[in-house]
């Protein structure tokens, strides 16, 4: 009983965690269409450094569309650059 | 004996598969997470305690089923666990909230809240069983150890 009971655990550890490495995502979600919170619904952001930053904090900068569901992607808090590329924090 | 025994061997161990690979998911794939636990309709101030609460506690649930002495605390954590996640999926499908956001990590994030609501539901069955079969292996072994001893 107890060599079945170590087989069925083992088994169950192995799958889980080697099934947890082979669903993880592999893409970076700065690469996708970053979009940012408005107030009132999320707008498309534009390019990171050029159009928008992210001020230190802990809050969502900026997010990503994944299966239809808005997902944080930069942390921080959002600031639309003007054209001398200072932020104007929203 | 052996059949009961196999079958909460059994039991546990999808019990453990569940908790770690949602534990380990959400690790690998923290960022994410940080982001999901912030889309869910739950204060944003709640996120720094829920991001390490949760899957601290799965690994903990799933250690403690590991081992024979803990199984049983294990089974009743897991079943409390699934209890809570169940109620949440179902206040989101009954609109409980503003808003419906995303599931959780992994591949248990391809399901919608009803078929997450219905996968909930077979593990709290899959608690409720392991506890009946746990309770009833403690209690015949209190019995035998009792009748072992009165003939001693």
């Amino acid at each position: 009983m107890k060599k079945i009971k170590l087989l069925i655990m083992t088994l169950a550890i192995l799958l889980s965690i080697g099934g947890a490495f082979a669903t993880r995502p592999h893409y970076d979600c700065t690469f996708s269409t970053q979009y940012f919170w408005n107030g009132s619904g999320y707008s498309p952001a534009g390019q990171f450094g050029v159009n928008f930053g992210c001020l230190s904090s802990a809050n969502s900068c900026s997010y990503v569309l994944v299966n239809g569901v808005y997902t944080q992607c930069r942390v921080g808090t959002y600031a639309s650059l003007n054209a001398d590329g200072l932020p104007s924090k929203k | 004996m052996i059949k009961r025994q196999v079958f909460l061997e059994t039991i546990s161990a999808l019990l453990i598969m569940l908790f770690l690979y949602a534990s380990v998911s959400k690790f690998l794939d923290f960022k994410t997470f940080i982001g999901e636990m912030n889309n869910q309709p739950l204060p944003n101030s709640w996120t720094p305690f829920l991001v390490w609460a949760i899957p601290l506690s799965e690994i903990a649930i799933a250690t403690a089923l590991i081992f024979e002495r803990t199984r049983l605390a294990g089974l009743y954590t897991s079943l409390v666990f699934m209890i809570i996640f169940t109620l949440y999926a179902g206040a989101i499908l009954l609109h409980f909230f503003a808003y419906v956001p995303c599931s959780c990590g992994g591949v248990i994030s391809k399901l919608n809240w009803r078929q997450h609501l219905v996968f909930n539901l077979f593990f709290v069955a899959l608690s409720v069983i392991g506890i009946i079969l746990k309770r009833g292996n403690s209690f015949k072994t209190i019995i035998t150890t009792k009748n072992k001893n009165s003939f001693v």
